[in-house]
């Protein structure tokens, strides 16, 4: 293992104390002069044909300066998937139909939000409402309303695996099981809506502050949909208040800000409310799964058939991805010699579900890790023990998928049962108390380039100075997981340097260096690490070379960058500090500034991603068995992330994603009425609080992933995953109650002892 | 969503509260800490041309205990002041712990118990205990003022005894006789921070073994907080045994008229009344016992 300097250190993160102070700037913070407010009407109709809208009146009011609809703007499709331009099925306005209750009919822009908001009530839609589907089922019924013309089937995605010989697999499996489970919608429930602010300058070029996860695909999109050039499009990412896979898209509000403020003159900001984030935002996607498994009798694996069916909402969003994901998720924690995977993406008259954290994982894997827990039971073996003996381990290959250069699983599952005292616990604990596991593998980062960019899939610039600093560009989008601080420390491992001696600009497509995908898909600190390394490499090469001049040395010295000096490695005298180094290096360029370029995309690894995190979780839980309430007592977790670079910036992440488990588990969803979202407010929507944290204990079982920077990969998705399935297992551990869909709620669990 | 355009005034005292309003004629709204009635306005969900604020009325914030005349809980004195008062926390734990249980922090930093009660959610926290421990509510009008006991002050979802020209000014707890517990049960979704899905006010009397007096109080699961009669009507004048407390719990669970809403199923509030009836009644009779000693 290397010694490292900053990497590992519990770094103080760069933004905490503005955030902890209330001065960071948010994107609804930001107040331009001559500013207007926009507000967005929303279709009451799951489905319906827009005959006429009027906006006269609303126009005529008070302070509204700009009113749009459908026929105001270029009407140009728009979606992520631009390698398929055929799943681009969204426009920013509706275009003669509306899909979903919430979904977007026209923008008012006025002088403060209240006018705004008047003369959205002043706006005259005549509908024919359609005949409106709101579950997979009824949406592939032959006759079946059709939501999108394209797609008269109503199934926009069709995504298959196959390898091995599964049919072949089942005959010689001892024991074949098959399950069925529904995972339900949840909310981002990010605690910073949406917000986009746009002003148009001299030129007509368009600037943007959003709160989004990824700058670049806003750029591009904003761009097309406008009939603009990309760089006549520049994007600014604020502080943002989380995202969670609910900002990675280009949004009707940004496009509105853009088209309102190019028609104005002037800025224009759009910020949401909570009830629209949850009536009209995106969400986790529903799905329904069949898995049908087949093992020896001594539980080594041996066949997989999973058919997944995604409930995608009104329009595709990152719905294709998540079909392509969940699949892949199906196979990913265990060795499957046969396995056979049919995804659907299926539309309904709902909103739009979309990426959010596993991105298909936490769906995918309830499945997986629940039936796990049933084969063992049915098996006779103990949970922890069917996953050794399956568990994925390094130089793995996934056929045609992936290989699995690091990995562990083994130890982490290991290590979670002896912290847990698992053995002891499964066996007697007192009445009413349960444990249970789930485990987790993720990506680090996609391979497959969906939006077909022909750019680097990260890039970064590196500017040193003789004053001894260095500033890191790069398009990167820090959304609150903190990859500003770990970029930095990135760097200042690399380049010797300290964390104050760098200055970072990220999220700023005009200044920053061409291209970064954003933050999603846990691929930042990878890819954007691996940028950075690339840049900071080609500095020191520079450095050295000069260094290397100055003292004459021979040509086999090593050098190394340490200590704020750059030097022959072990002979601190044949050397000089960074900044003379690169004064250095600037004279011998005849005054050309020390910069360098850096970049990153994935090559030859597969068609998943280039490095896989794993993980185990156990929870242990006390149910109240005359109201069915689950209290978690305590989660155990072990997980393997690579190189941790920054400890607290783990933890953080796991205790976000516990938060995020408990909520999937216990207590977070959607009540529908058809189409329409009831509870809108944090009221009804049930997400944990921060009093309702179980402890919990955290182990990192390190590895080096020789694809990551300074060897480490993701952490902050996967463990979305484990939670859910773990509290599963412990409740039925506590009750006899297997759950099967989502989320387990108290009425559920009574009559679920009630039947067992 | 736009609060609508309304006048707005904090008078100093309760006579001009009462004349402001009663010159309203119906089109003013009395306010105390806001939390639900600015928010229903917000949202358009009720209108008023005047909002009467009590904030600046020093007598209405007073919380006072008195060792005869018990406790007086001012109509402006707020949830958090409520539920950490020295004295309701060891004479009224079940009043303090209704309080401690309602909303949020900031929402009981604002907001008090007597604007819970003349709000008059069916799921609002503090009914219960107030009802179960035989309190009054002093209502002020241009006629003087009248006493009406808990039980009789709702009259449905958002409807109290209060006529249009009257304000509440203080309720008043009347002292625990020695012998006597009281408790507060609640339930919902999420735990620790959320709305009650069913919420129950116990409060039970003995003498030796006997329970002379018994009041049960079921919040949530009816168009009004009220009185489960005949569980208290099996507990009364009886020596308590496991099947008569469960019986109790089973005819509260038939008296109770739930419905199914985005926080509950109403089979699961009527199982839950079962449930919470029969802590409630433990958790009082437990209380009572400490009491004697």
């Amino acid at each position: 293992m290397e010694q490292f300097a900053i990497i590992g250190k519990d770094i103080n993160r760069n933004d905490a104390e503005a955030k902890a102070r209330g001065t960071a700037l948010y994107t609804d913070d930001l107040k331009l002069p001559g500013m207007l407010y926009g507000s967005i009407l929303r279709s009451p109709l799951a489905h319906a044909r827009i005959l006429h809208i009027d906006v006269s009146k609303a126009s005529l009011l008070k302070g509204v300066k700009c009113v749009i609809t459908g026929e105001d703007t270029p009407k140009i499709k728009y979606g992520n998937w631009r390698l398929f331009p055929e799943t681009q099925d969204e426009y920013p306005l509706a275009v003669d139909k509306v899909r979903f209750v919430g979904d977007e009919i026209a923008a008012v822009a006025a002088r403060d939000r209240d006018t705004a908001e008047e003369a959205l009530s002043l706006v005259r839609v005549e509908y024919e409402e359609l005949p409106a589907v709101f579950d997979v089922e009824s949406a592939r019924l032959p006759g079946a309303p059709v939501i999108h013309d394209y797609c008269p089937g109503n199934i926009s995605v069709n995504r298959k695996i196959q390898y091995g010989d599964v049919e072949k697999g089942f005959a010689e499996s001892d024991y074949v099981r098959e399950d069925e489970f529904h995972v339900h919608a949840v909310s981002h429930a990010y605690l910073e809506p949406c917000s986009a602010l746009a002003q148009v300058d001299q030129d007509g070029r368009i600037t943007l502050w959003s709160s989004t996860q990824v700058p670049y695909i806003v750029q591009c999109l904003l761009a097309s949909t406008l009939g603009m050039r990309e760089n006549d499009i520049r994007v600014i990412k604020p502080y943002v208040g989380g995202g969670f896979g609910g900002k990675m898209e280009l949004r009707t509000w940004e496009f509105c800000a853009a088209l309102m403020a190019k028609k104005t003159g002037r800025p224009v900001k759009f910020t949401l409310t909570r009830e629209e984030e949850f009536l009209a935002g995106r969400r986790r996607h529903p799905m329904k799964i069949r898995s049908r498994v087949g093992f020896k009798k001594d539980g080594t694996l041996v066949a997989k058939d999973l058919r997944i069916q995604l409930d995608g909402g009104a329009y595709n969003a990152m719905g294709p991805t998540a079909t392509f994901l969940c699949g892949n998720f199906g196979a990913m924690l265990y060795r499957y010699p046969n396995y056979r995977f049919h995804g659907e993406h299926v539309y309904t008259n709902k909103p739009p579900a979309s990426a959010m954290r596993g991105f298909g994982a936490p769906q995918s894997l309830y499945a997986t890790e629940t039936q796990m827990n049933i084969v063992a039971q049915e098996l006779g073996l103990d949970p922890v023990e069917i996953r050794l003996k399956n568990a994925q381990v390094s130089g793995d290959k996934i056929p045609d998928v992936a290989t699995i250069s690091s990995c562990g699983f083994i130890d982490s599952i290991k290590k979670v049962a002896e912290m847990s005292n698992w053995r002891k616990k499964r066996k007697n604990l007192r009445p009413g108390r349960g444990i249970g596991i789930g485990c987790y593998s993720f990506i680090s980062g996609g391979v497959f380039n969906w939006f077909n960019t022909t750019y680097p899939f990260s890039a970064a610039e590196i500017r040193a100075f003789s004053d001894g600093t260095v500033h890191l560009l790069t398009m990167t989008a820090d959304i609150g997981q903190g990859s500003d601080t770990a970029l930095k420390q990135i760097l200042a491992e690399e380049l010797g340097l300290r964390m104050e001696d760098i200055r970072i600009t990220s999220g700023d497509t005009a200044m920053t260096p061409q291209a970064d995908l954003g933050s999603w898909g846990s691929r930042v600190t990878l890819m954007g690490g691996n940028a950075v390394l690339d840049a900071a490499k080609k500095i020191k090469a520079q450095l050295f070379g000069a260094v290397s001049a100055r003292f004459n040395m021979n040509v086999i010295y090593e050098l190394e960058c340490k200590g704020g000096r750059v030097q022959a490695k072990g002979r601190p005298d044949k050397g000089v500090s960074f900044g003379e180094a690169v004064a250095m290096v600037q004279k011998a360029n005849r005054g050309e500034p020390l910069v360098a370029r850096g970049s990153y995309t994935p090559r030859d690894k597969g068609l998943v991603t280039p490095a896989f995190g794993f993980g185990a979780q156990v929870a242990e839980v006390e149910v109240d068995k005359e109201t069915g309430i689950v209290q978690v007592k305590k989660m155990w977790t072990a997980h393997d992330c690579g190189t941790v670079i920054n400890p607290k910036g783990v933890e953080g992440q796991l205790c976000g994603s516990i938060q995020m488990g408990l909520g999937y588990a216990l207590c977070e969803q959607f009540v529908m009425d058809g189409g329409k979202t009831l509870n809108t407010n944090f009221l009804d929507y049930k997400m944990p609080t921060a009093v309702d944290m179980p402890p919990g204990d955290v182990a990192h079982v390190e590895t080096y992933e020789p694809e990551g920077p300074m060897g480490a990969k993701e952490c902050g998705e996967g463990l979305a995953s484990p939670t859910a399935p773990a509290i599963s297992d412990a409740v039925y551990h506590a009750t006899g109650y297997r759950c099967r869909d989502l989320p387990i709620t108290p009425e559920k669990i009574l009559r679920g002892m009630k039947r067992s | 969503m736009r609060l609508p355009h309304f006048e707005y005034a904090a008078p100093k005292d309760l006579d001009e509260a009462l004349r402001l309003l009663a010159e309203a004629v119906g089109d003013a709204r009395v306010m105390a800490g806001g939390t639900d009635l600015l928010v229903r306005m917000k949202h358009g969900l009720l209108k008023t041309g005047l909002v009467i604020s009590l904030a600046e009325i020093e007598e209405l914030r007073s919380i006072r205990f008195d060792r005869r005349k018990g406790l007086t809980i001012g109509a402006t004195a707020r949830l958090a002041e409520v539920a950490s008062h020295p004295d309701i926390r060891r004479r009224y734990p079940a009043v303090a712990c209704a309080a401690e249980k309602t909303a949020n922090v900031q929402v009981r930093n604002m907001g008090t118990v007597g604007g819970n009660i003349c709000n008059a959610a069916p799921s609002a926290d503090n009914a219960p205990t107030l009802m179960a421990m035989g309190a009054e509510v002093s209502l002020a009008g241009p006629k003087g003022q009248r006493l009406v006991p808990m039980d009789q002050f709702f009259k449905g979802p958002r409807l109290t005894a209060l006529e249009p020209d009257e304000i509440l000014k203080e309720i008043r707890v009347p002292i625990p006789p020695p012998y006597s517990g009281a408790s507060y049960q609640h339930l919902s979704a999420r735990g620790r921070v959320d709305i009650s899905a069913v919420c129950i006010g116990a409060m039970a009397l003995f003498e030796g073994d006997i329970c002379r007096e018994i009041r049960i109080a079921l919040g949530a699961v009816g168009p009004k907080p009220m009185r489960a009669l005949e569980a208290e009507n099996v507990l009364r004048g009886n020596s308590w045994t496991d099947d008569m407390i469960d019986l109790a719990g089973r005819k509260a669970a038939e008296e109770s008229r739930p419905i199914s809403d985005v926080r509950a199923s109403a089979e699961y509030r009527r199982q839950m009344v079962d449930v919470l009836s029969r802590r409630a009644v433990l958790e009082a009779r437990m209380r009572a016992g400490k009491r004697r000693q």
